[in-house]
């Protein structure tokens, strides 16, 4: 059974600041599909979540979301859609004067009809699965990196989106403490059809549970495959990433 | 020498109706959202709106009585002294109701709002803004402006509504309090001519004046708290929302006064 087109870009060009851009790109993320986009940091990688998440409204070609153009949705339809999306961005965007807890609770109380109860509910059963029991009561200053990743992530995935968008989820974090944010990660692309978009500097992380991985330099896809591509590295650009050498076809500066 | 002064004039005046125009367009964001009103649940504002109220009326409190009382004091005991000498003592009461109810009630405790609230509302923004935090609540599909300036205008025009209303029964009564340790007034003839001078034009007055205080110096600090593109930029636009709040409290001031009282 073909399983349904969660997000399409088609043909999508857009220019940010720091003569930072995307040109032409395209890629079509399907029900249950996990997609890494990784690249130097001035390749455009940094454009990809916030076109998605309709933040960049200036550019050329059609995002489409579930077959509908996402510069038709109106006022309301794109805060809509926006609760479809999951989005740990990256710098993670807690709240400072909420706690933990009121953090997660935040999507729910606002957008949910659950009722505050069932809604508490909703948000004990995500600090259980992301162990984050001893600090629901604290605030983002207070918590150290893992915890601060595992309620932004909590938080993005609140509202059982269609689509997670992690941005630089894992940048800066250890790996150990990292597992039980990586294995709720599991969970839900195995058992819940959840599709993921994972933007990072280090796709190596994510090769156990990524179908496809696409590699983009100065705003051009140049590396697309699936797990089997990117671990035999054939690919000059990608050799050249993965083994951080300044040789190769890609000029850093 | 002259073209350049000149020059300098028309690049000021330029940049007054540019921040105009971008006001406008704030207040124009703000109608904007009032589309997704209908799918805003309360639950969700009314923790700040109740914080906001706290902290701009019930913590206001402190200084609001105590610059009552040493305005109302201040002002009865220069009546009581220098009006017998123009054989108008018995006019104290409308002196009352004009400089404390009709002026200084709503001005006073607009400046304060403003020096505590709206300069705190400025950099809270600001903060959260640097910080990413308004950016999170986007893409939370979270409206904004309806989350972050909304509440604050409910909270606004309640505490300042209530802390008028405050200022003037503390300026009347403390003030009088005040004054007899130094002058002797009978405490009916005081009374008598406070309520005689006191009509229902100064209530509404001071309801409008409060109602559009309320709504002025959330909506201007939040506009500037918006601004800041950098960390630097937050002292100097949270500096800009405090002094152009205060113009702008002063200029309504005398617009509504004149709308009343002419």
């Amino acid at each position: 059974m073909d399983r349904e087109i969660r997000l399409k870009f088609d043909s999508v060009t857009c220019y940010g600041s720091h003569s930072i851009s995307l040109i032409d790109f395209s890629f079509a993320l399907k029900e249950s599909e996990n997609l890494v986009i990784f690249g130097p940091e001035d390749s455009g990688i940094s454009l990809i979540c916030p076109l998605i998440v309709g933040s960049i409204s200036d550019f050329e070609g059609t995002i489409y979301y579930r077959g509908r153009s996402i510069k038709d949705f109106d006022y309301v339809e794109l805060h809509n859609y926006r609760t479809r999306l999951g989005y740990l961005q990256s710098g993670y965007g807690l709240i400072n004067n909420m706690t933990v807890e009121e953090n997660i609770l935040l999507p729910l109380r606002y957008h949910s009809q659950l009722s505050i109860e069932d809604a508490m509910r909703k948000v004990d059963e995500l600090i259980k699965e992301l162990k984050l029991h001893h600090c629901r009561n604290l605030r983002p200053v207070d918590l150290l990196k893992y915890e601060t990743l595992n309620t932004a992530y909590a938080r993005a995935i609140a509202l059982d989106p269609d689509i997670i968008l992690l941005e630089h989820a894992l940048e800066n974090q250890c790996l150990i403490n990292a597992q039980v944010y990586l294995q709720s990660l599991r969970k839900r692309i195995f058992r819940e059809g959840c599709s993921v978009i994972v933007v990072t500097y280090e796709p190596e992380r994510y090769t156990d549970f990524a179908d496809s991985f696409i590699m983009i330099y100065k705003g051009n896809k140049v590396f697309e495959g699936d797990r089997g591509a990117f671990l035999e590295q054939r690919n000059p650009y990608l050799r050249q990433y993965m083994e951080a050498s300044l040789c190769g076809p890609m000029k850093i500066q | 020498m002259m073209d350049k002064i000149i020059h300098v004039i028309i690049k000021k005046i330029n940049l007054f109706f540019r921040g105009i125009k971008d006001f406008a367009r704030f207040i124009g964001s703000i109608f904007k959202s009032f589309q997704s009103f209908r799918y805003l649940r309360f639950r969700s504002i009314y923790t700040i709106a109740v914080n906001q109220t706290r902290f701009t009326g019930f913590d206001a409190l402190p200084l609001i009585i105590l610059i009552a009382l040493l305005l109302g004091g201040t002002i009865i005991i220069q009546a009581t002294k220098n009006f017998p000498k123009f054989g108008i003592e018995g006019f104290v009461g409308n002196l009352l109701v004009i400089i404390i109810a009709r002026e200084l009630g709503p001005l006073v405790t607009a400046l304060i709002v403003v020096s505590r609230s709206g300069s705190a509302i400025a950099a809270e923004i600001a903060t959260q803004k640097q910080r990413k935090e308004i950016q999170a609540l986007e893409v939370l599909g979270i409206d904004t402006v309806l989350y972050i300036v909304f509440p604050r205008i409910i909270a606004s025009i309640i505490s300042i509504f209530s802390l008028i209303i405050i200022f003037d029964l503390v300026g009347f009564f403390g003030g009088y309090l005040l004054a007899i340790t130094t002058v002797y007034i009978p405490l009916d003839i005081f009374f008598q001519t406070l309520m005689e001078s006191f009509t229902l034009i100064d209530l509404f007055g001071t309801l409008i004046k409060s109602l559009v205080y309320g709504i002025l110096i959330p909506l201007i600090c939040c506009y500037y708290g918006f601004k800041p593109e950098s960390d630097f930029q937050i002292p100097i636009f949270v500096s800009k929302a405090v002094v152009r709040t205060l113009v702008v409290i002063f200029l309504v001031n005398v617009l509504v006064s004149a709308l009343f009282y002419f």
